[in-house]
């Protein structure tokens, strides 16, 4: 097959059987419902940039196993210039969508498996690495996107999988079969699950043996019979129905997140990766999350769009020479090329992994996230404050087209004599959207929540801290001698 | 212009992977192919056998992958400036590269 153009990409959507519910119908054009639409044309520019000579240098690589050249997002990393790339290919994706893309999910589970499964053959003598490298091949042959699922609903966060009273509260093997296992439960937030192709589960948390029916990791097609989507609703989501060009603020671009219902799935043998070996789960989840971590590069392209637009209210607005906007903007600068260094630094400062996977400094990609964590909100704050509140009190485009009120819209709403008022209600509608609209999903509360909760981070940057050696530091240069 | 065979200067043209590019280096391509006239013939790297290799880097890192050029001319562009002096150096004096 090679690699997939954007047109290939949605016509292979088209083929799949997926079981998708949206405001409690079925979906059944789930590539050309208005809601989910904008999340597929974010995920089909990952291949339309692939294309193209002036992204080839970030978007594709030879493949390890095969030396074809593929799309990056099916690579496992061979060297820290490839972790380098991933963070850059995050950020020029991020820009030129202004949303999440979805697809960097799938590139994280297939590297941390490509590490743990090594991992677990070491140990086991399992056959899990074979396994994954010949599904690894058919992903990349295929040019296909993957869903990286792990976060379970949790039930009662103060207990054990095997504890909660209801037992399906985190995914687990309900039966095994000579040809395969039937799982059951369901991974709770999945980013652009139903632009996916594959779905790759793998375990929510580190387990005991007590839980090892949960520690499961496995890939599967994704209308496999037994699974079912329900959609996340998104602050503003239903401006996509309301037809026009400028009240949804992204004209082309979303993201999505859905529920992912297993009811008694089979998986053969073939796609699973990781069964009963409950001492491997923690080492998964952290490289899954360091990877993840790292991926967070896409809010710095997400930031440089914002930074875009609220200079550019300013100028509408006739501000921009103000010293307290150009100050504003400034530090809007500041705190996203620091999320920028964060993203690069953990990438170059990578190891190489016995499966001889790369991954990313672990201590560095935690810092990163944390940041992540905190800085777009104060971006979008800025950004909201630069704006001015018209941003949330703007009447909708219908009464801007309406021969009754349009005129008093255009009069009352112009500021700068050189720019249309048209024009100024469009900019201020797309800071809208990345500050409390739809892409607020991604840009402020995915930052937040995903790929691990800040206090996840905390926990990593504590036990990745070489505190006793920093110890040693201090007390040489002051002469203390124990 | 015509390189040391006589027939009208090839130039290969290749990209850094734009993840953050100070400038329109698609639009300064464009620009300089329609300064240069029918001087020099433009294409893709890898079309097909090139006298120069125009590498065109979004900023100073300049870090566009050039493994697979060795032994082939290249020719650095990382700003407007030094697409200028391509164009003086190259494109106008007439004397080959």
């Amino acid at each position: 097959m090679g690699m997939m153009t954007a047109e290939q990409y949605e016509e292979s959507l088209g083929k799949l059987n997926l079981v998708v519910y949206m405001f409690g119908e079925r979906v059944e054009d789930v590539v050309g419902n208005p809601i989910i639409r904008p999340s597929m044309n974010a995920v089909a520019k990952t291949y339309e940039l692939a294309h193209r000579p002036e992204y080839e240098d970030i978007m594709t690589v030879t493949s390890h196993i095969s030396g074809k050249k593929i799309n990056r997002f099916t690579h496992i990393h061979q060297n820290t210039e490839d972790l380098v790339k991933k963070s850059k290919m995050g950020r020029l994706l991020g820009r030129e969508t202004g949303c999440c893309f979805q697809r960097c999910v799938g590139m994280d589970a297939l590297n941390a498996l490509s590490i743990v499964t090594f991992n677990i053959d070491a140990k086991y003598s399992t056959g899990y690495f074979k396994r994954f490298l010949k599904y690894l091949e058919y992903v990349q042959e295929n040019d296909l996107t993957c869903d990286g699922a792990m976060t379970d609903p949790k039930g009662d966060r103060g207990l054990p999988p095997h504890k909660q009273p209801d037992p399906d509260h985190f995914l687990r093997v309900v039966e095994e079969k000579k040809d395969g296992i039937v799982v059951r439960g369901a991974k709770a937030h999945q980013t652009g699950a139903v632009n996916s192709h594959e779905i790759i589960v793998m375990p929510t948390l580190s387990m005991r043996k007590e839980d090892e029916e949960y520690a499961v990791s496995f890939a599967l097609p994704s209308d496999a019979d037994g699974i079912t989507y329900i959609m996340g609703r998104q602050s503003c989501d239903t401006r996509k129905l309301e037809g026009g060009t400028m009240d949804q603020g992204n004209l082309m671009f979303g993201g999505h997140e859905a529920l992912v219902v297993f009811d008694d799935v089979f998986v053969p043998w073939d796609r699973v990766f990781m069964y009963k070996e409950y001492d491997f789960t923690g080492q998964l989840v952290e490289y899954f999350a360091s990877y993840h971590r790292q991926s967070y590069a896409c809010k710095v392209g997400v930031g440089d769009v914002l930074i875009g637009a609220a200079q550019t209210a300013a100028e509408y607005n006739g501000a921009s020479r103000a010293s307290h906007i150009k100050d504003k903007i400034i530090e809007m600068n500041h705190l996203n090329e620091t999320l920028f260094c964060g993203c690069i630094a953990c990438a170059s400062e990578g190891r190489k992994e016995p499966s001889g996977t790369y991954c990313v400094n672990t201590l560095l990609a935690n810092v990163h996230k944390q940041n992540v964590t905190r800085f777009p909100y104060e971006i979008a704050r800025l950004a909201q404050d630069i704006a001015g509140g018209l941003m949330v009190t703007l009447p909708s485009e219908k009464d801007f087209r309406s021969p009754e009120t349009g005129k008093w819209l255009e009069k009352y709403f112009k500021a700068n004599p050189d720019i249309s008022t048209e024009n100024r209600m469009r900019i201020l509608r797309l800071i809208e959207n990345i500050t409390l609209g739809t892409a607020a999903v991604g840009y402020l509360t995915e930052s937040m929540h995903g790929a691990g909760s800040p206090q996840a981070q905390r926990i990593m940057i504590s036990r990745s801290s070489n505190v006793a050696e920093k110890q040693r530091a201090a007390k040489k240069l002051c002469g203390i001698e124990e | 212009m015509k390189n040391d065979l006589g027939s009208m200067l090839r130039v290969g043209v290749k990209y850094c992977g734009g993840c953050n590019p100070e400038y329109d280096r698609v639009a300064l391509v464009e620009q300089i192919e329609k300064r240069s006239g029918e001087k020099i013939d433009f294409t893709p790297y890898g079309n097909g056998k090139v006298d120069l290799i125009l590498a065109v880097h979004g900023c100073k890192t300049a870090c566009a992958d050039m493994s697979g050029f060795e032994g082939t001319e290249i020719w650095n562009i990382t700003d407007i400036k030094d697409a200028e002096k391509f164009i003086g150096e190259v494109v106008n004096s007439g004397t080959g590269i």
